[in-house]
């Protein structure tokens, strides 16, 4: 008897459940009979630029007023799972934001939208780094967001007491710098002339580009690993002596894990390879060293040949509009709004990265702050174009590269052309 | 043991005759009705739900589901062509291996140590065991990302707690003492953080079966002389019996499918010494997406796990014959 | 080992011997008291020091949480990361969706398990050994492989974005685990205490409903915070399947304080900490059920 009412009180609680949800909007549905535009960005536009954000919505809404804007913040460790799974079950977003290591992949699969560049600001003066991202076989299927470079950014104080006259123009300059810094502070254990994590593969490869190397080259509709090149090994071998001299990092762990800036904001570090944002956010008041603040300068990496400059990574975002998007036309008009001229004048200024475009490179000359960084975004080098690249990086090919180069368990060149086959072999699959 | 007690097998339930009073025929059929009613709203949430996904999981092991195939919606069928390159794979072997043994020894150490801690908890007086249970239930409340992160941090490097106290203890200097370089102790950490994350369920679960057992059979076996062990051994644990066959196959269930705690210790990007089966799966369905291959790999960890458990199982299922 | 009826109360001869065995073993247990206390404590702080950690990180500035030398007891404490943490976009509708969720899968998921493992426990019937079968190899399928197959499922009968898909979702996770947990506990009721019911002049049912549920109080409440631990705590699943953000859980909430340039640790932890202590409270308000024993009130006449 009594299980009897229990059954039923369940059976009720269960409606009253389904009820309660079942008037809840489902997705693709607007409210109040309106469009709904739903845009997928990363968590850093939610915290570091949401008025750039909230300043396009407005403007399409403002333009097209049956039509609501949804942003939808996504977290990078995740992101191309949802998107994955959202494909999969129809629900994919109107607007996607990918790091363009990332689009590759989907674009070789045909996920994006085709698009026209010239319907889009700034088109003919797009970073290159970052256009060639968004294209493939000759079609563009992305619109470059921002871009980050990386820069040695320095304590100008260490500097002057270690007597350190200018800033380094060469490598061996720099080398030759960090040496010094090591003599006067590298009694404490704890003392690094250049912080430089195991893992760190983007500082890591701008090596190997500078002594003309490359990770990859693609021959005759093949790709080839050359880590193990004779110039490959030589930067390698190179980077290895300057990150035993002048490191005290951990070996294993990549520049996020710690934040680097923060260690850097503790006051034992003479340098560190960061990007632009890095500089700021060591003085940030809530977690940094706001003390620092008029210590810290930046230069561009140099190169091994005097009065060059290293070639950075150029990481950054770029926005599809995925295929299955059934809003195409309002999508696209979004991201013209996204990536107007004033937009990422905003955008450049607020969230202190590199704008997508060159006409704006100015803005960050002036910002000493900014300067060196855009400096160093001229010279720059990109990951092989493959769709099978996302699956190297996946298979933490370099980054075991490094570990393996820095804890001394291989020889350098060994470990390269392991590192080289493996590779090959990726790029090359399926 | 008195032969009252279930840890003797009683007679299987019969449905007892209806009492000696008017009874209509009915009445006799809706009673043996009654168990299906009971099941079937759980067994109906539990198929509406995971029916049709695991045919889905079925048909993607046998097709290739890559990226186009995922826009398009529509696998291609390949038949057991995964299966076969999965198997071949020496890496693939290497794997399994590592998650039986990281799976043994995980499950041990839960059983025993939770069981010690549910002893202790029995033993405590009444503030104390609140005290403890409550740390026991924040150790259980705290979300996989918050506890990694917070075990991350005191094995860190630079930062850590754990290099910090150990160098001050005298245990030699582990100033920039790396944890991960040497895998097995990157996987001593990953244990203790698994176990130090199932203890509280276990502990708890089996302290709540120990409140179970009469106080006054203990007190009598003690009068008797009997130590502690004897008492656990012959009067708590066939007690218990039931509630450490089904705690012992959970564990080696779960444990055998951790995959947050490795992934988020090696900073979602692990390498292959520290590849366990989920965590393969998971790399070639989302990282590599090879939806057909991952979901082939996931069907061979259940397959695993049913031979693995087997014991057990047929244990657990024997406890709902015989009674 | 004796052979009296264990339900009957103690013979008085036994209880003379007993009561002098006791004096003598009054200093001995003292000790022995003060020992086990001392190994509690131990037991709490070793298992506790992460926790305890998350909390005083919660307290700290945000430049002393990356501290060469660790600062064990955080002496210059600030609510700064919990307001900020507060501050942040969503954090009420989360809360108030996970609430949603958590309670809907503890309440239905204990219902549905109590009356499966009461048919499990207590009945044969055809189609036992198949349900069994059933409720463990579910429990063996992993759950990042049916993330695709479940969102497809979803999709098709559009409830995708809804709390609903989600809270099916938890508690077809919770069930299996709750029925066997229930029936463990059903299992180790005597059969004299129902037979006695019966006894009494009830039927089946009524035997079940007023003599079994206060037994298996314990087992109900351990798995009750299981269950909401699960719904509370979990990620992917609601990360998946809630697009929208006025829609998405703390577990969800918790990963926005990660962007591409790091962890905001500080208010992470405070966020952390304030999504652990609801877990707490339930705890707090369910314990006094574990330790309710045989021996209260059943038993007696």
């Amino acid at each position: 008897m009594k299980a009897r009412y229990i059954a039923a009180g369940c059976l009720a609680a269960a409606l009253a459940v389904i009820a309660s949800t079942a008037s809840a909007q489902r997705v693709g549905e607007p409210r109040t009979g309106a469009t709904k535009l739903r845009i997928w960005l990363q968590t850093d536009a939610q915290a570091n630029w949401p008025k750039v954000v909230a300043a396009a919505n407005a403007a399409v809404e403002r333009k097209h007023p049956g039509v609501e804007v949804s942003v939808e913040y996504q977290t990078w460790g995740n992101h191309l799972t949802k998107f994955d799974a959202a494909l999969a079950g129809g629900t994919a977003p109107d607007v996607i934001e990918m790091g363009n290591t990332e689009t590759t992949k989907y674009m070789a699969a045909h996920v994006f939208q085709p698009l026209k560049a010239k319907k889009y600001p700034n088109s003919r003066t797009w970073l290159r780094g970052l256009r060639d991202s968004c294209r493939f076989k000759g079609k563009l299927y992305c619109v470059p967001y921002y871009a980050g470079a990386r820069a040695v950014i320095y304590r100008k104080d260490l500097y002057k007491k270690a007597k350190i006259k200018h800033k380094p123009k060469s490598l061996k300059e720099f080398t030759a710098a960090g040496k010094k810094l090591m003599k006067k502070y590298g009694g404490d254990a704890d003392f690094s002339a250049l912080y430089f994590p195991g893992k760190y593969w983007y500082a890591s490869m701008s090596f190997v580009y500078d002594y003309g190397g490359r990770i990859a080259v693609l021959k005759h509709g093949k790709w080839r690993g050359t880590l193990g090149k004779p110039k490959a090994v030589r930067a390698l071998k190179k980077l290895k002596s300057v990150v035993r001299s002048l490191s005290r990092a951990s070996r294993t762990t990549d520049e996020a894990t710690p934040q680097q800036a923060l260690v850097f904001a503790k006051g034992k570090v003479g340098s560190f390879i960061g990007n632009g944002w890095e500089w700021p956010y060591a003085l940030d008041p809530k977690v940094g060293n706001p003390g620092l603040a008029g210590k810290i300068g930046a230069y561009p990496m140099p190169s091994h040949i005097k009065g060059r400059y290293m070639p950075t990574f150029l990481g950054g975002s770029d926005l599809a509009i995925p295929a299955p998007s059934r809003h195409k036309p309002l999508a696209a008009e979004w991201i013209r709004a996204f990536t107007s001229t004033k937009s990422e004048r905003k955008l450049a200024k607020v969230g202190k990265v590199i704008p997508n475009t060159t006409k704006l490179a100015n803005i960050n000359r002036s910002n000493p702050q900014l300067a060196p960084f855009a400096k160093a975004a001229k010279y720059s080098w990109f990951v092989p174009t493959s769709p099978n690249w996302v699956n190297v990086e996946s298979a933490n090919v370099l980054q075991n590269m490094l570990v393996t180069i820095f804890t001394g368990r291989s020889s350098v060149k060994q470990a390269a052309k392991h590192a080289s086959s493996q590779i090959t072999q990726i790029l090359n699959a399926g | 043991m008195s032969e009252r007690f279930p840890a003797v097998p009683a007679p299987a339930a019969e449905l007892l005759p209806p009492r000696p009073r008017r009874r209509f025929r009915a009445d006799r059929i809706a009673g043996r009705l009654v168990p299906y009613g009971l099941v079937v709203p759980a067994a109906a949430v539990i198929c509406a739900v995971l029916g049709y996904p695991l045919y889905l999981l079925g048909k993607l092991s046998l097709e290739k589901y890559d990226l186009e195939q995922v826009l398009t919606r529509k696998g291609v069928w390949v038949g057991a062509a995964n299966y076969t390159k999965v198997l071949g794979d020496s890496e693939f072997w290497h794997v399994v291996g590592r998650t039986l043994i990281f799976t043994t020894v995980n499950v041990s150490l839960t059983m025993v140590l939770g069981t010690l801690i549910a002893l202790l908890l029995a033993a405590l007086g009444r503030f104390m065991r609140l005290l403890l249970t409550t740390g026991l239930v924040l150790v259980w409340a705290m979300p996989v990302v918050v506890s990694v992160n917070i075990w991350l941090w005191m094995v860190d490097y630079e930062f850590g707690v754990a290099n910090w106290t150990l160098s001050h203890l005298g245990l030699g200097s582990f100033r920039h003492h790396d944890w991960f370089v040497n895998p097995w102790s990157g996987w001593g950490v990953i244990t203790a953080v698994v176990v130090w994350g199932a203890l509280p369920f276990v502990a708890i679960t089996i302290y709540a079966g120990l409140t179970q057992v009469p106080e006054e059979l203990v007190e009598a076996a003690a009068i008797d002389g009997a130590g502690g062990w004897r008492v656990f051994r012959d009067i708590t644990f066939p007690i218990l019996k039931p509630i450490f066959i089904i705690l012992t196959s959970l564990s080696i269930i779960w444990d055998f499918q951790v995959f947050n705690q490795v992934w988020l210790m090696r900073d979602q990007r692990p390498t292959s010494d520290y590849y366990l089966m989920s965590v393969y799966s998971f790399v070639e369905s989302f990282k590599i997406s090879h939806y057909g291959l991952g979901s082939a790999i996931a069907l061979i960890m259940v397959a695993t796990m049913l031979v693995v458990s087997f014991v057990y199982v047929r244990q657990m299922v024997k406890l709902g014959e015989v009674r | 080992m004796t052979a009296g009826t264990p339900v009957a109360p103690a013979p008085s001869a036994p209880a003379a011997t007993r009561r002098r065995v006791r004096l003598t073993a009054g200093r001995r247990k003292h000790g022995r008291r003060v020992l086990i206390n001392v190994v509690g404590l131990l037991v709490f702080a070793v298992m506790v020091f992460p926790v305890y950690w998350m909390v005083s990180t919660a307290f700290k500035h945000g430049q002393d949480i990356l501290a060469y030398k660790p600062e064990w007891i955080p002496l210059d404490a600030t609510l700064a990361n919990f307001s900020d943490a507060i501050h942040r976009a969503y954090f009420w509708d989360a809360v108030k969706n996970s609430l949603i969720i958590v309670s809907s899968v503890v309440g239905l998921s204990l219902v549905l398990a109590f009356l499966a493992a009461l048919a499990l426990a207590k009945f044969r019937f055809y189609g036992l050994k198949a349900f069994i079968v059933i409720i463990i190899v579910v429990q063996m399928v992993p759950l990042n492989a049916l993330i695709i197959p479940l969102y497809i499922s979803f999709s098709g009968v559009h409830l995708t974005n809804t709390l609903l898909g989600v809270i099916v979702t938890y508690m077809t996770f919770v069930l299996p685990f709750a029925v066997w947990t229930l029936r463990g506990f059903l299992h180790g009721v005597p059969k004299e205490l129902e037979e006695a019911a019966m006894v009494d002049g009830s039927t089946r049912f009524g035997a079940f409903a007023r003599i079994l549920l206060p037994l298996v109080g314990p087992g109900l409440v351990a798995t009750a915070i299981f269950a909401f631990i699960q719904a509370w705590n979990e990620f992917i699943i609601a990360y998946v399947f809630l697009s929208d953000p006025h829609r998405q859980t703390l577990g969800v909430w918790l990963a926005y304080f990660t962007t591409q340039r790091g962890t905001d640790w500080g208010p992470l932890m405070a966020g952390a900490t304030l999504t652990a202590l609801p877990v707490v409270i339930f705890f707090l308000l369910v314990h006094r059920r574990i330790a309710f024993g045989l021996t209260a009130g059943a038993v007696r006449g």
